[in-house]
């Protein structure tokens, strides 16, 4: 009998064998009152638990989730719980971008002996879920539109790459080419105002290679596929990051990439450049100036001044220049100030829980299924064997409800989680436009918070924090029950 | 042929005059800072304008995802210990108008036909749509720079697929019927006979014909990619941006594979077999579950893609390419992979 | 009336859609030959006219249109008014191709019947002249040989119960299944080499040829090899599971054409089940054939389906039966060595010989370099290939190498067709 008034709600469990499941156990030899909403499942360690069980069930109709497991140090398995604490606490912080209330899951450590600690843990758990009430069903959310405001203040100047030393790199690059199967590098696309990855393998192919807002492309994406092969790669400062990323997770050899860089000015938001040229035939003229670029499109001129017009991630770039290069020409760009938050993110800050359930749903549901987002990703690297389309284990069927295309999101952020350098390629990816980059940047967040300012794609040598631990966690706070 | 005109301002009546008795697909803007079309059910309080969509219409007759069937074991009426199957199988379809799509969306329907229709199997539940369905295509008010049509057999005044024929003129738009199917349902719009101003609609007609650059010849596509496709480094080499995502096979009015995937409820008792768009780029498409895999490169994959468009498809479906030229997938495509490249590349033509 | 005649290729010239028109001749015989289990077989009558004659004859005829399950392939960009002609024209030298409508009223399912219920029509209307029904017929664009092909909506399977499962190997399982409905089962119709898509509900389907000869009218049997989710379904099915079968699909060994002639049967592993359905069909048969013989090679005895069959192979007379496995194993009388060095010591004439074989990919091309070392030509080389598979009826686009696609123009192919097409197995 539920100790609590009203109706039961719906509330799963995960607790660790070893532990919590023992301590529920005691309580209820003990016979002591516990509330009935809980579902329990039980887990062989509290590190079996992987943070996509919880949306799962927050996003299927569970209206709160807890998870227990043994207190920190006393792990059956020596140091599971405590990489489900930085997991676990990720997620929590992730929760809210998405529109669920935070405090729809806790996580606590109860020992099998701690009874009366359970009893305790789960009455209050229940009691908070009842405070909020049934979850919102995601499918059932009210249509939202709003759309981010991209006029921010950059950290450095924003340019074209009129200064940029173009002849010298391809020189250098031509230079390097004997020894290398390709140097990867942008090209002009099916007009002179898009552009595309170039592939380049003899000393004609450089000839073609661009320099300048257009390449926005991360090519770092393409890096894996040649592994074990020697290939070059031009990059921005952004793309580094990605570059450094897959050295630091062995997905590349050092030895085998040789990184030409030169200082990055900032790009163009291709969609909003689209949307302003809208339909026409022919390009006639592209202009670049310092401060942005003049194109001429079927005799009509469009002006795209670059701090109007940069890709949102350009704004609050502090790494123009290349982390780490083999070749770096070019004047360095200086950088002041701090990054704001990024106008993706931004947007989803100043709504409501609700208004960002709202929102997801209205942008999710025209998503293709397509995973554009998931194969540009450059950290992405099982994407041949991705749990999305896998039947065992048997995450996400192939409807086509928001939910299911939603829940795809979720794990491709979790998935990233410490991982994700910020470069936007899945949103620019993304054919129809769903602004689902803001996922990524409030887990960016929260782990740049959580684990003292770290940055993903920085260091080579770093351990990714979800990767590691430390005993004593200075920023994540246990959930304090008798408060 | 039954002709009617409305003025432009009428336009937004006009389509919910006839969504007063079916569902009418139009293109609806998603706003976004990459604002996207795509086909939605008309609904009151919208205002219809005809930008070219982003995404096909083929949902009007293959949706993203269909039950194929739904199959649940019960016990048997007369005798518990035995079970039954029970398949139900009917498809789900409802009288549709696609409104506003454009030449390049409408012979994506003809494009469908004839594996779906005209092969040596019926699919019963694209008939069930297709039946139902009537489309009304605008002709193109302006060419884009991805644009192809006419390389293909298409173009932008092209009728195959259409029903009805829309053309935007000064002031107002002319509808011709091109079918009976369309013929019979202007005939029961109250509009003004579209005759006085069809002058004005061939113009306009006539001056979008009259931008397009010349097309290159394809008539030995079918057999120049036949040709081609042992030559491993040509296919590598043009694929070599390609990120095997899918979106172009998403985009595009003609691409048509689907994937079949059952769905339980966990406990064997009953569950449904959905279709869903699949993708020829994706690695799985073809792997098996023994690991062997018959397209294992994306190289492999793009060869499959081009070569259905413009040599197998034409092979065994009388000639026609299955690529109407809409360059969805070039502006699509997240590195800007052009269709149009490696075709010409593969029949050794110089671009247009 | 029938089903699913299929008409030679449009495109081909006038001999080679005479040519052509012989094997499906022979089919119709064999057809009509068949057992009185075949029920359907009987009222098979064979409408002597001209007309009739010609739309096996005719690439394009459409007679479909009557005959809701017979297969027309029409020509190439036709339009569906030009078929007509064409069929008329072939009407001409219907005389010779007469028993190919035999065959298609041998087949008792109506193929696209229910698909298209306009043009359902009942069977009696079967034996009205191509020429009266092609005006309102169905023609399919796209042509395929005549085969018995499922009823009704094609991605509907029909219920099944599983009637017993054989535990072949560590990782084969042998799946009898028997139809729910009585009279579907009685109507039942294949020829050896079909497959059918059997569905476990909840996991899929997978495609699986029926190896038991067609003459067996109580079950269907596939046998399973554990690989992936369908089959891992499949392996945990026991007697009185439910289950769905799609079935036939696909074309079928043209064994018609082998009457007469030596046959050389090579199966590998659990490329064993395709041959077995089509061997014992000839045995029942073997006063139609010459000498026919079987090299049946796996890794290792326990690896042999069909173990319980084996010695029944070796003794029978008609059936000049070789085992072998890869390495040498205790106690094991037989041959022992690799399929295509063990083939190549039998040394079989290729002399009137027709060389069927079936197994792993690696398997087929150092076999058929063996055949071909041996003097057999592609045309004489028969294979049947296994390609994933989804809707099993030429849509999906999944399967096809080039342009032809496995699961309708398939998955029986000559070496001589194989090497037309890609190399994309
Ligand atoms: S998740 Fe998006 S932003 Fe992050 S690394 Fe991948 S593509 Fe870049
Ligand atoms: S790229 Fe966009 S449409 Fe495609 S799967 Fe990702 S979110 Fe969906
Ligand atoms: S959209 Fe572009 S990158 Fe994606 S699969 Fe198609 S061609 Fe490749
Ligand atoms: S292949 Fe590309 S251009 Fe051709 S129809 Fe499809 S999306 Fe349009
Ligand atoms: S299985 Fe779908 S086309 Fe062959």
């Amino acid at each position: 009998m539920s100790v609590l008034a009203g109706k039961e709600l719906r509330i799963v469990g995960f607790l660790c064998n070893w532990c919590s499941y023992g301590g529920a156990d005691t309580a209820g030899v003990a016979r002591a009152t516990q509330p009935t909403d809980l579902r329990i499942v039980r887990v062989p360690c509290s590190g079996r638990i992987d943070p996509l069980f919880i949306l799962r069930a927050l996003l299927h109709g569970a209206d709160g989730v807890l998870v227990s497991g043994c207190h920190p140090g006393d792990c059956h398995y020596a140091e599971g719980n405590y990489y489900a604490r930085r997991r676990l606490e990720i997620l929590k912080q992730f929760l809210p971008v998405l529109g669920i209330d935070p405090r729809r899951f806790e996580y606590t450590w109860i020992s099998a002996s701690e009874g009366q600690r359970w009893q305790l843990a789960v009455t209050k758990f229940t009691q908070q879920i009842h405070e909020l009430g049934a979850a919102p069903a995601f499918e059932n959310a009210e249509k939202l539109i709003q759309i981010a405001d991209m006029a921010l203040t950059a950290l450095r100047p924003l340019g074209t790459g009129q200064h940029a030393a173009l002849a010298d790199l391809k020189k250098a690059i031509v230079e390097k080419l004997p020894e290398l199967d390709c140097v990867i590098g942008w090209q002009q696309s099916y007009d002179a105002a898009h552009s595309a990855p170039l592939f380049m393998r003899k000393p004609e192919d450089v000839e073609k290679l661009v320099w300048g807002p257009l390449n926005v492309n991360n090519l770092a994406t393409y890096l894996p596929q040649y592994k074990g092969k020697k290939v070059g790669i031009v990059v921005k400062g952004c793309d580094s990051r990605s570059v450094t990323q897959l050295l630091q997770e062995g997905l590349i050899n050092r030895d085998d990439v040789v990184v030409f860089s030169m200082p990055c000015e900032g790009t163009l938001d291709m969609a909003r450049i689209n949307q302003a040229l809208g339909a026409y035939q022919h390009i006639d003229k592209v202009a670049y100036d310092e401060a942005g670029v003049s194109i001429t499109a079927d005799g009509k001129e469009h002006r795209f001044c670059m701090v109007e017009y940069a890709q949102g991630k350009c704004y609050s770039c502090a790494t123009p220049g290349a982390v780490l290069a083999d070749v770096r020409l070019g004047t360095p760009t200086p950088v002041t100030g701090t990054p704001a938050t990024p106008p993706e993110l931004a947007l989803l800050d100043s709504m409501s829980l609700s208004e960002r359930f709202a929102f997801w749903h209205t942008q999710m549901e025209r998503c293709i299924r397509c995973y554009a987002c998931r194969n540009a990703c450059p950290m992405c690297v099982c994407r041949d064997y991705c749990v999305a389309e896998s039947r065992d284990p048997h995450w996400l069927t192939q409807e086509d409800t928001a939910t299911e295309k939603f829940f795809f999101q979720t794990i491709h952020a979790l998935h990233l989680a410490g991982r994700c350098t910020g470069c936007g390629e899945c949103q620019r990816a993304c054919p129809v436009g769903i602004p689902i980059l803001a996922l990524r940047q409030q887990i960016a967040r929260a782990v740049a918070q959580t684990f003292e300012g770290y940055r993903p794609g920085m260091n080579a040598k770093a351990t990714p924090p979800l990767m590691g631990f430390t005993v004593e966690e200075n920023n994540i706070k246990e959930k304090d029950w008798n408060k | 042929m039954i002709t009617r005109y409305f003025p432009a301002d009428a336009l937004t009546k006009v389509v919910a005059s006839l969504a007063d008795e079916r569902r009418v697909l139009i293109p609806v803007t998603q706003p976004a800072v990459k604002k996207s079309v795509i086909f939605a059910p008309f609904s009151a309080g919208m205002t219809v304008e005809l930008h070219k969509a982003s995404v096909a219409p083929k949902e009007a007759v293959l949706p993203q995802c269909e039950t194929l069937l739904t199959y649940s074991k019960q016990k048997d009426a007369e005798d518990p210990s035995k079970v039954n199957l029970v398949l139900d199988d009917k498809p789900q379809a409802q009288p549709t108008i696609v409104f506003g799509c454009r030449p390049c969306d409408a012979r994506g329907f003809a494009v469908l036909d004839r594996p779906y229709l005209d092969g040596p199997f019926i699919d019963p539940y694209y008939q069930a749509r297709r039946k139902q369905l009537i489309v009304i295509t605008q002709t193109c008010p302006s060419v884009g720079t991805t644009c192809f049509c006419h390389w293909v057999g298409s173009g932008p005044n092209s009728t195959t697929g259409s029903d009805i024929m829309l053309t935007a003129i000064d002031g107002g738009y002319v509808l011709e019927a091109v079918t009976e199917k369309g013929e019979a349902l202007l005939a029961g719009m109250k509009l003004e006979d579209g005759a006085p101003f069809m002058d004005k609609a061939k113009t306009a007609r006539g001056t979008v014909e009259a931008q397009l650059a010349p097309a290159p010849d394809l008539t030995q596509a079918q057999e120049k990619i036949a040709a081609r496709f042992n030559d491993n480094t040509f296919w590598e080499e043009q694929t070599a941006q390609c990120l095997s995502c899918g979106a172009c096979t998403y985009m595009c009015p003609t691409c048509y594979c689907f994937n079949i995937t059952d769905e339980g409820d966990g406990v064997c008792k009953a569950g449904r077999r959905l279709r869903t768009w699949d993708t020829c780029m994706s690695p799985l498409f073809t792997r098996e579950a023994s690991g062997h895999n018959a397209r294992m490169s994306k190289a492999q994959r793009m060869k499959n893609r081009i070569s259905h468009k413009f040599s197998t498809y034409p092979e065994n479906w009388g000639g026609e390419f299955s690529c109407n030229g809409c360059g969805r997938c070039i502006n699509n495509c997240p590195v800007n992979l052009d269709i149009r490249a490696i075709v010409l590349a593969a029949i050794n033509e110089k671009g247009a | 009336m029938a089903e699913s005649i299929k008409t030679t290729k449009a495109t081909g010239t006038a001999k080679k859609a005479a040519a052509k028109a012989a094997p499906k001749k022979s089919v119709a015989k064999s057809a009509a030959k068949k057992t009185s289990a075949q029920a359907a077989t009987k009222t098979a009558e064979k409408p002597k006219t001209a007309a009739a004659a010609a739309s096996t004859a005719s690439p394009v005829i459409k007679e479909k249109a009557q005959a809701p399950a017979v297969h027309k392939a029409a020509q190439s960009p036709a339009v569906k008014e030009q078929a007509v002609a064409p069929a008329v024209a072939t009407a001409a030298k219907a005389p010779a191709a007469q028993p190919a409508m035999e065959a298609a009223a041998a087949q008792p399912i109506p193929a696209k019947a229910a698909a298209q219920p306009a043009h359902n029509s009942p069977v009696a209307e079967a034996t009205a002249t191509p020429k009266a029904a092609a005006p309102k017929g169905r023609t399919s664009l796209k042509e395929i040989s005549a085969r018995p092909m499922k009823a009704g909506n094609p991605y509907t399977p029909m219920a099944a119960t599983v009637k017993e499962v054989i535990q072949e190997t560590g990782t084969i399982k042998t799946i009898r299944v028997v139809l729910d409905d009585p009279e579907q089962m009685a109507a039942f119709h294949y020829e050896p080499g079909q497959v059918g898509q059997l569905s476990v509900f909840g996991a899929g389907e997978s495609t699986f040829v029926i190896n038991t000869p067609p003459s067996c009218k109580e079950y269907l049997q596939f046998s399973v090899m554990l690989t992936g989710e369908v089959t891992n379904a499949i392996h945990k099915l026991s007697a009185g599971d439910k289950v769905g079968v799609r079935a036939p699909l696909g074309n079928f060994f043209p064994y018609e054409q082998w009457k007469g002639k030596n046959v050389v049967f090579v199966g590998g592993g659990i490329g064993m089940a395709p041959i077995r359905t089509i061997m014992l069909h000839m045995l029942e048969h073997k006063q139609d054939y010459g000498t026919i013989s079987l090299l049946y090679g796996a890794r290792s005895p326990r690896d042999m389906a069909f173990s319980y069959e084996l010695e029944s192979w070796m003794q029978n007379p008609d059936l000049d039966c070789t085992l072998c496995i890869d390495a040498p194993f205790e106690g094991w009388p037989h041959k022992v060595g690799l399929i295509p060095n063990v083939l190549t010591e039998m040394n079989p004439s290729p002399n009137n010989c027709v060389a069927v074989l079936c197994g792993p990919p690696i398997m087929i091309k150092f076999t058929v370099q063996a055949l071909e070392k041996l003097g057999f030509t592609p045309e004489n080389i028969v294979t049947t290939l296994e390609k994933r598979m989804k809707c099993g009826i030429g849509i999906c686009g999944r399967c096809n190498i080039g342009g032809k696609y496995v699961c309708v123009d398939g998955p029986v192919f000559t070496w001589a067709e194989l090497k037309e097409l890609p190399p994309d197995m």
